[in-house]
């Protein structure tokens, strides 16, 4: 059998690829170990959460991926974070039904067309003159396509740990991919481990629930994706409580046999999602971590203990949950573990997602050394759609960072080595303020236009509500609240001189939407979220603009096209390290190479100097990325 | 942009000094050194040696005809100042010979260096940051002493380190605002504003130091301007000429004749000054006479300090008050000259015109004038313009970049109190930290290099 795309692992990256090139019309196939796991939550059972995971999300299905949608309709209890700090960093988090998910994910898959769902263990990729040609199957059997993308997650090379005992395995009770490591070896690219680790899952029922408090509930009638709630679910809370001087005490006693300890994991893991024994460790002197107690689900008991990390021995972990109030009788259904992982090392592909050793290979999720389904989703719709692009002989989409997370991800993940699984974070973005969750359909509307994964009818339902949102700019532009309304009474305001614009309601920081709204209910017929565009907008008009140079600067230079061939020995005055350098990271773009962060302020300008005089003007036909930034 | 070819230029002032030297730079400079210099005996090199220093003569090219005796020494890359082949050649200084010597250089295939073409070079092969390229500017602008020990102690990184403190100090608070923009609901301490406010008024109060140390660094290195005016016939230029202890300007009583600026370069404590008498101002319908005018009101506005001069032994006129009305905002001493002769000069207002210090002096027989000198000295600052241990700014960049980093900060400040969200927060403080890194070369743009290399004079 021939395909045109085919996609291996079924996980949030591997959705995301296949159902990306099928939609645009690629012969897609997805292979996975197990049907039964298409789309599942190894770890946390949540969508969104903090720092810029949810912005990702609402990126994506601005894209046109599916992860937002699908959590929209499966979601136990969904919430608005971190309003306080800023419209920049407002994030939505939806604790999923991980089961529901699982299920809805891979209904999806299995009902779009242009998309076959195999089970199948991959051990060989077939490559041809540097190029990939398919992949074979322990069962023997070999499927060829003209692209493959690769989304292992921990499969490839997988080792579970728990205490001192390591054995194979991709994910708790499911095998690892073993053979493929050597395969992608064999043709040069090169490997190293990664690890993440998992909180045991505890029965509901052995919950002393008097002793803890529930997380309030918050009522959204928007979620994440641009399509709009469709039904309004019924919502199960998550549960509060900490560790106790015993259990940190009880740590420390056992701390021998934790694997990070022991020795058992070597390979690094992800600092900001710490197990327990490396926080005891680190900050000894801190007795109250925060444990989040979260349903996993309507048809299942089990509950996920978030901050509990750990893959200490199953006997030891029983004891340490016995210390947390709540906890005292708990029964654990699943002990956590640690799982070990073979990933790409640093600079193995391009930034369109394409391996620099293989062509036609692209490569997206854990694999990559990034950490997170969101992170894993992203990326696993860029290579899909990088996939098809380079089946038409179209120019990659290489998102830009200023336009979006997804670009920040992306460029980083092609730019910088990271030493630890690579988490989406705010601070990561230079112009996070542009960056938000309320602007994102905006910012992506002609982006998604271009690629083509939504419909005609979904890409005009979402027009539509950009329109809505300039028809309410005009709105609010042209009413005004008269000097001696009572407006200004009511909130025991001092009357302006003149007459006051709608518009500029935002700017002034003691009042809220909700002022608004009070006095002008005829904008609540407009959509929450518009709303909430527009009114951000306004009020971060005066930091937006402050920004703009910068961001168009770096825009104009992310705009610069590098040659994918070009031979870096070419530029003169380069240092020796320099060459050494951009040889490895092969940027695509003179933005992406000025951000190699070991090259020498004297090889920055002789980029900077050779690339904007030399190329400026000039377009490569063949290689010429294009930009999904606002012109 | 930058292919190997190789350039010369003369590289040491123009008509300063009894040496000159041309440098020549690049892949040729050997071969270019071999057509042009001969040996004692008149016959050409087979080689250079690699940096030894010979005798020999220069000849032009293209005649053949001798033109100098010369010392020179070529130094192969990447030993060498640009880090490529590198010939300099001492010629005798005057500006004929030198200009002959270059010709001949650039006869034999060499190219005429571009402003600042040898610095970009040594930068651009990676022999110098920065912040050295710019100090070599002062290095070779330097024309004391004072200034000199300025460049050098630049060149060392010292200043780098100021900025660098004053960087972690604001990453510090910087931090811990990130962290509770990424992570929420993890427990983290909550931020505490005043804390930040008092820090962030710390940080603007160094910033504030550096800028100071700035200015006394431009001083250091550009001088200071003292402009000096009043009515014809006061003075003006006999206190100049004291000062140049020559005659340099013409001592006359004939009003007006001192049309154009008598500008002149003194030393007072090491210190270079740029001293400035102006034309008599005053209202006039002559033309030529209205453009020494303006000059002169052009320097004022520039001037570190301001000398009036007045005459004691004539009464203030409406003149007088309308001339030093338009500078009181600006530094100044009033010197009331002429003791020698009859007070008619009523002094008890003068305090009212302008908040000015008041000395009396008489030039004719030098009284006072060692007073004057010392307030001078004391107004500009100079007793205190010292090298010492703090970090010292002499660039107009630094100065903008320290500038934008103090707005941010201030701009950070007023979000505090305006109780605005930390996202916010967060942008000023970036804000200051981008400005910081411009600095230490950190955010090159084409503009930054462009504008540093535009500055240097050919050659150097």
């Amino acid at each position: 059998m021939k395909y045109e795309v085919i996609v291996v692992g079924a996980g949030h990256a591997g959705c995301e690829a296949a159902l990306a090139a099928a939609r645009l019309g690629a012969k897609t196939l997805i292979i996975t170990i197990s049907p039964d796991t298409i789309g599942a939550m190894s770890c946390n059972p949540a969508i969104g959460g903090p720092a810029a995971k949810s912005h990702l999300v609402r990126e994506l299905d601005a894209l046109g991926g599916e992860m937002a949608r699908v959590i929209d309709q499966t979601y136990l209890n969904i919430r608005r974070l971190n309003e306080t700090r800023g419209p920049a960093v407002t994030a939505l988090r939806a604790q999923a039904d991980k089961k529901l998910y699982q299920a809805e994910m891979t209904l999806r898959l299995e009902r779009e067309p242009n998309l076959t769902v195999k089970q199948g263990l991959v051990t060989e990729l077939m490559v041809e003159d540097n190029r990939v040609t398919g992949v074979a199957l322990k069962s023997g059997r070999i499927y060829q396509a003209a692209t493959v993308i690769l989304a292992t997650g921990t499969f490839l090379g997988g080792q579970i740990v728990i205490g001192n005992i390591k054995y194979s395995g991709g994910r708790q009770g499911e095998p690892a991919a073993l053979e493929l490591s050597e395969s992608l070896s064999k043709h040069g690219i090169k490997l190293r481990r990664f690890q993440t680790a998992t909180p045991p899952r505890i029965h509901q029922r052995s919950v002393d629930f008097s002793k803890i408090s529930a997380q309030p509930l918050q009522d959204l009638k928007w979620g994440f994706s641009w399509d709009g709630l469709k039904n309004e679910l019924p919502q199960t809370p998550c549960w509060l409580t900490q560790t106790t001087p015993e259990t940190i005490a009880l740590i420390r006693e056992k701390i021998n046999f934790s694997p990070i300890k022991s020795g058992a994991v070597v390979s690094q893991g992800p600092h900001f999602c710490p197990s327990i024994d490396r926080k005891v460790i680190n900050f000894p002197e801190k007795t109250d971590h925060l444990i989040f107690l979260e349903p996993e689900g309507i048809y299942t008991e089990e509950m996920y203990l978030l901050g509990l990390t750990t893959a200490m021995p199953e006997v030891i972990q029983e004891e340490i949950l016995r210390t947390i109030p709540g906890l005292d009788k708990v029964e654990i259904i699943r002990p956590g573990y640690a799982v070990e992982y073979d990933c790409l090392a640093a600079w193995q592909f391009f930034s369109s997602l394409e391996s620099k050793q293989i062509a036609n290979l692209f490569t997206a999720g854990q694999l990559n050394g990034t950490s997170g389904y969101e992170e894993a989703a992203v990326q696993g719709l860029i290579a899909g759609v990088n996939a098809v692009r380079k089946l038409r002989q179209q120019a990659p989409f290489i998102p830009d960072r200023t336009n979006s997370y997804i670009g920040v991800l992306i460029d980083d993940l092609a730019t910088k080595e990271v030493h630890e699984p690579y988490r989406m974070m705010t601070s990561l973005a230079e112009f996070r303020l542009f960056l938000r969750l309320d602007n994102s359909l905006a910012r992506l509307i002609s982006s998604a236009e271009n690629l083509g994964i939504l419909n005609q009818v979904q890409l005009a339902q979402r027009k539509k509500l950009l329109s809505e949102a300039e028809e309410l700019a005009d709105y609010l532009k042209q009413t005004k609240i008269k000097p001696q309304s009572n407006f200004w009474q009511k909130r025991n305001m001092i009357n302006p001189e003149r007459g006051v614009r709608l518009n500029e309601i935002p700017l002034r920081p003691e009042l809220s939407e909700r002022d608004l709204a009070d006095d002008f209910p005829e904008i609540l017929n407009y959509s929450a979220p518009m709303r909430e565009y527009l009114w951000n907008e306004t009020k971060l008009a005066g930091y937006l603009s402050r920004q703009q140079t910068e961001l168009a600067e770096m825009q104009r230079l992310n705009e610069i096209m590098i040659p994918v061939d070009f031979d870096f020995i070419k530029l003169p005055k380069i240092s020796e390290m320099g060459i050494k350098l951009l040889r490895k990271v092969r940027p695509l773009t003179l933005g992406q190479a000025l951000r190699i962060p070991e090259l020498t302020a004297a090889d920055q300008t002789v980029l900077l100097l050779f690339f904007s005089d030399h190329y400026k003007n000039s377009t490569f036909a063949l290689d010429k990325v294009s930009s999904d930034s606002k012109k | 942009m930058f292919n190997n070819d190789t350039i010369a230029a003369i590289a040491t002032s123009i008509g300063e000094g009894g040496i000159g030297v041309i440098r020549i730079s690049g892949t040729n400079a050997k071969e270019i050194g071999l057509k042009v210099l001969k040996n004692k005996k008149n016959q050409t090199y087979m080689d250079f040696k690699t940096r030894q220093v010979y005798y020999g003569k220069v000849i032009d090219y293209q005649s053949g005809a001798i033109l100098d005796e010369v010392l020179f020494f070529y130094s192969p890359e990447p030993r060498s100042f640009t880090a490529e082949n590198t010939l300099e050649i001492q010629a005798h200084g005057g500006v004929y010979i030198l200009g002959k010597i270059l010709a001949s250089v650039l006869s034999a295939g060499a190219r005429m260096a571009e402003p600042g073409e040898f610095s970009k070079r040594a930068f651009l092969n990676g022999r110098i940051d920065l912040m050295q390229a710019e100090s070599i500017i002062d290095l070779i602008r330097a024309k004391t002493d004072k200034a000199q020990q300025l460049a050098l102690s630049q060149l060392t990184g010292r200043t780098s380190a100021g900025i660098f403190q004053l960087e972690a100090e604001i990453y510090e608070i910087l931090v811990k605002i990130e962290a509770v923009l990424d992570f929420p609901e993890e427990g983290l301490p909550e931020i505490v504003r005043q804390d930040f406010s008092s820090k962030i008024k710390n940080l603007s109060l160094k910033i504030a130091q550096l800028l100071s140390d700035y200015d006394q660094g431009r001083k250091i290195r550009e001088g200071i301007t003292i402009v000096i005016i009043g009515q014809p016939n006061v003075g003006k230029s006999s206190l100049l000429n004291w000062f140049l202890e020559e005659e340099r300007a013409i001592v006359t009583d004939i009003p007006g004749t001192t049309r154009d600026l008598i500008e002149a370069q003194i030393q007072l404590s090491g210190i270079p000054v740029r001293l400035i008498d102006t034309a008599g101002i005053r209202e006039t319908d002559n033309p030529i006479e209205q453009i020494g005018i303006n000059k002169a009101k052009q320097a004022l506005l520039e001037a570190d300090l301001i000398l009036w001069l007045l005459d004691i032994s004539q009464p203030l006129t409406e003149a007088d008050l309308s001339l030093a009305k338009q500078f009181e905002a600006q530094k100044g001493l009033i010197i009331l000259n002429k003791t020698d002769l009859p007070r008619k000069l009523d002094q008890t207002n003068l305090n009212e015109i302008v908040d000015w210090p008041v000395f009396e002096t008489s030039l004719v027989n030098r009284i006072g004038l060692e007073e004057l000198e010392q307030e001078i000295c004391t107004q500009v600052g100079i007793g205190k313009l010292q090298v010492d241990e703090r970090p010292l700014l002499s660039r107009i960049r630094h100065k903008q970049a320290l500038q934008k980093a103090q707005m941010a900060l201030e701009s950070f400040q007023a979000a505090l109190e305006l109780q605005l969200s930390e996202d916010l927060l967060a942008i000023d403080l970036r804000e200051a930290l981008t400005a910081l890194a411009e600095i230490t070369g950190k955010n090159v743009t084409t503009e930054i290099i462009d504008g540093i290399f535009s500055q240097f004079c050919i050659g150097k």
